[in-house]
């Protein structure tokens, strides 16, 4: 008797999970993957007057604005399942809202962390940071679009690319030539990725570490006893190679740093990348991060990504030591004070 | 698709608290981290050498046809007896064509043979098969797929083993690696001459001469492929390299970066024994093989090596270093993949197993993170792998 050797393989119903579509869906929709308004997402410049239109364009792409929000979805996601139909109900809100007449607003105050403040802040430290070492630049402010990372990791290529002309449109408006990235993802998408799906243009996208690092012989020097140790992010080492930038802005304020062991184009990713899918092997990853920068008996852990910030941030939970910033609200601790 | 993602993520999270995966894994990260860097400063001429290994790989993959023929015309010049299987079920029909049944069998660790789920079947059709292997061999005992494409029971402790070994050897087996690794010498000592079939795979294989390399550490390979009176090769297609000198030298870069240092052992086999001391007549079959099969499998293959995108993929060495530096195979070892491991296994397992929906959500637990294309040799390009894959997965 022959034996069929072959499995057959089986058949299943080619449908992505939930949780994908939506982010898509309000990316699409929304101008960000959670479905904020560009009110909410630009608040933080309110009574910088930043002009529309100028050589430099300042660019949030909303990235860290949104973290809380992400914070507290994915925080409900470990406890909820993430392709379970009430936490899609959660995450799609603004699209709910109108069948609905919730008020999203009240749900998404419900479940932000208290560090909504903080990270809102960030896009202002930033802005502060810059105009202390001279720069001018503009901003879109309510107009201001995310750049579409996630259309283009979740595999969204067709609408990444339409998506994409949009987020160029807003910056052809501003009459840049420059557009500074506070997000290495954001970088990486506008410099990189929209060319390779035909989106051409000739800006040049710059991260806001290497705008700080052109003007680092203005830089204080700092008085600071704590031990700072560098995590790359793995966008910004590896795919922009920004390594020495961050290095030498703090050599050049007279921050001792320490280096872990997995650093540079070497660096250990924080795992925020499957997070959406798979929360709880996110935060082990994280937490394997943390351990690795911590065992280089730093105090404060820099990092200059949200997502790292954000990721590494909660894989820390109570433990007040090591503590975690953003290099850009490190910069206006010691630029702007 | 919905239904995958439940049950793998059980598995992954599973996986991600085993206390035993946490210990192993972080033990081998750390020795092969060290091996390499040692034997990288001992060998500093490696990097150049890898550099040239992928000019050899992307030409023999656009050379790929003629080296198939080739390498079939030298096993048949050299008296061996050449097969090409298009896919699973060719290969594993020619394969128990040439065995049989009620034959004992003995088999080197070959991820061609996972693939293809070749011991299983060979069982399944009234053979005897052993994994000679000794972590091949923990992992038949205990029904249980491998964690790693090297290391295969790297999840599993000599605690483990001990239990296991107890429980076949039907004696008591001390928690004691030195004699847990004895008694499986002395019982394997006696299947290898008493097998009928040797069978192995290869590292690379060179066209013009009809040489399989085969590295290996333990000796199993010599003697599983030495003392049966047949010898059978299951080999992917491309692993053809055009010459023998290209091939010492992807031999060379696969065992560096596979954390061997220096292995113990390199085969080169051509054909079967043969010896001419009387008469000067050629006599096949001297000490080693009378007979010598080669199958060589396409089974996705040539469809890689088509597609723009993924040809690239078909360099793998599979030398697994890649696996140590991923950060999701750091926490869950082979739980992130299927027969192939981590972020390249999953993009070979959608082309030589079940195909795209079945792989989403190893397609999806890839971070992109790119450390990966800093360890390999061949420079594989997996995040931008993936992003094609979840793109297709996307959009069809």
């Amino acid at each position: 008797m022959a034996i069929n050797p072959v499995d057959e393989p089986s058949k299943v119903e080619h449908k992505m999970p939930p949780v994908l579509e939506l982010i898509r869906g309000n990316i699409l929709k929304y101008g960000n993957p959670l479905a904020l308004t560009g009110k909410e997402i630009a608040a933080w410049a309110q009574g910088l007057n930043l002009p529309k239109q100028g050589d430099l364009l300042f660019y949030t792409g909303g990235e860290y604005q949104l973290l809380p929000y992400i914070d507290s979805l994915v925080k409900t996601m470990t406890v909820m399942k993430p392709n379970s139909a009430t936490f899609s109900l959660l995450l799609g809100l603004r699209n709910v809202v109108e069948k609905t007449g919730i008020a999203p607003e009240k749900i998404y105050a419900s479940v932000l962390a208290s560090e909504k403040e903080r990270f809102n802040q960030v896009a202002f430290k930033a802005a502060r940071v810059l105009q202390t070492l001279g720069y001018e630049f503009c901003y879109s402010g309510e107009d201001e679009l995310y750049s579409g990372a996630l259309l283009y990791e979740l595999g969204y290529w067709e609408d990444f690319a339409q998506y994409g002309q949009k987020v160029l449109q807003v910056f052809e408006a501003s009459k840049a030539k420059t557009i500074v990235c506070l997000s290495p993802h954001a970088a990486e998408v506008i410099k990189l990725l929209y060319p390779q799906v035909g989106l051409k243009h000739d800006f040049e996208v710059k991260t806001f570490i290497e705008l700080v690092w052109e003007k680092r012989a203005q830089l204080p020097r700092l008085s600071t006893e704590q031990t700072v140790v560098i995590h790359d992010s793995c966008r910004l080492a590896r795919d922009l190679g920004v390594t020495e930038e961050p290095r030498e802005v703090l050599s050049a304020m007279g921050v001792d740093f320490n280096e872990p062991q997995r650093n540079r184009a070497w660096t250990t990713c924080c795992g925020g990348p499957n997070k959406f899918m798979f929360p709880e092997l996110s935060h082990t990853i994280a937490e394997r991060r943390i351990e690795e920068l911590k065992c280089t008996g730093a105090q404060l852990i820099l990092t200059s990504c949200p997502y790292c910030l954000s990721s590494l941030k909660q894989a820390m939970a109570k433990n007040p030591e090591p503590g975690i910033a953003d290099f850009i609200e490190f910069l206006y601790e010691g630029v702007v004070g | 698709m919905r239904k995958e993602f439940k049950a793998y993520t059980r598995e992954i999270e599973r996986a991600s608290h085993d206390e035993n995966i946490r210990k192993a894994i972080s033990r081998a990260v750390k020795a092969y981290r060290e091996t390499t860097a040692g034997t990288f400063q001992r060998y500093p001429h490696t990097p150049e050498l890898a550099a040239e290994v992928r000019k050899i790989k992307a030409r023999s993959v656009a050379q790929r046809k003629e080296l198939l023929a080739q390498a079939m015309e030298a096993v048949e010049r050299n008296k061996g007896k050449a097969f090409f299987a298009k896919d699973k079920q060719e290969a594993l029909l020619i394969a128990g064509e040439i065995i049989g049944k009620d034959k004992i069998v003995v088999k080197g660790k070959s991820m061609l043979g996972e693939e293809l789920h070749l011991r299983e079947y060979l069982e399944e059709i009234g053979n005897e098969v052993w994994e000679t292997d000794l972590g091949e061999f923990i992992l038949q005992l205990k029904k249980d797929r491998p964690m790693h494409i090297l290391s295969p029971a790297i999840h599993v402790p000599r605690e483990k083993v001990a239990e296991l070994f107890t429980q076949f050897f039907g004696k008591e087996v001390e928690p004691d690696i030195a004699k847990e690794v004895g008694i499986v010498r002395d019982f394997m000592r006696e299947k290898y001459f008493k097998a009928d079939v040797g069978i192995s795979s290869a590292n690379v294989v060179a066209a013009d001469t009809g040489a399989f390399v085969i590295i290996e550490n333990e000796g199993n390979v010599r003697l599983a492929t030495g003392a049966p009176p047949i010898h059978l090769v299951l080999v992917g297609i491309e692993k053809i390299v055009p010459t023998f000198q290209e091939a010492m030298k992807v031999a060379e870069v696969t065992w560096r970066y596979a954390q061997y240092g220096v292995p113990s052992y390199v085969n080169i086999v051509t054909g079967p024994s043969k010896t001419g001391d009387i008469e000067k007549v050629t006599t096949y079959g001297a000490h080693g093989p009378k007979e010598f099969y080669v199958i060589f499998v396409d089974n996705g293959r040539e469809e890689m090596a088509q597609d723009e995108a993924f040809k690239q993929a078909t360099h793998c060495l599979r030398c697994g270093g890649c696996m140590y530096e991923c950060p999701v195979f750091q926490i869950t070892a082979g739980a992130f993949g299927e027969t192939y491991l981590g972020g390249i296994g999953t993009i070979w397992n959608v082309f030589t197993a079940r195909g795209l929906t079945a792989n989403a959500p190893q397609i999806h637990t890839c971070l992109r993170c790119g450390r990966c294309v800093e360890r390999c040799p061949m420079q594989i390009d997996v995040p931008r792998m993936m992003g094609e894959l979840r793109k297709r997965l996307a959009e069809g």
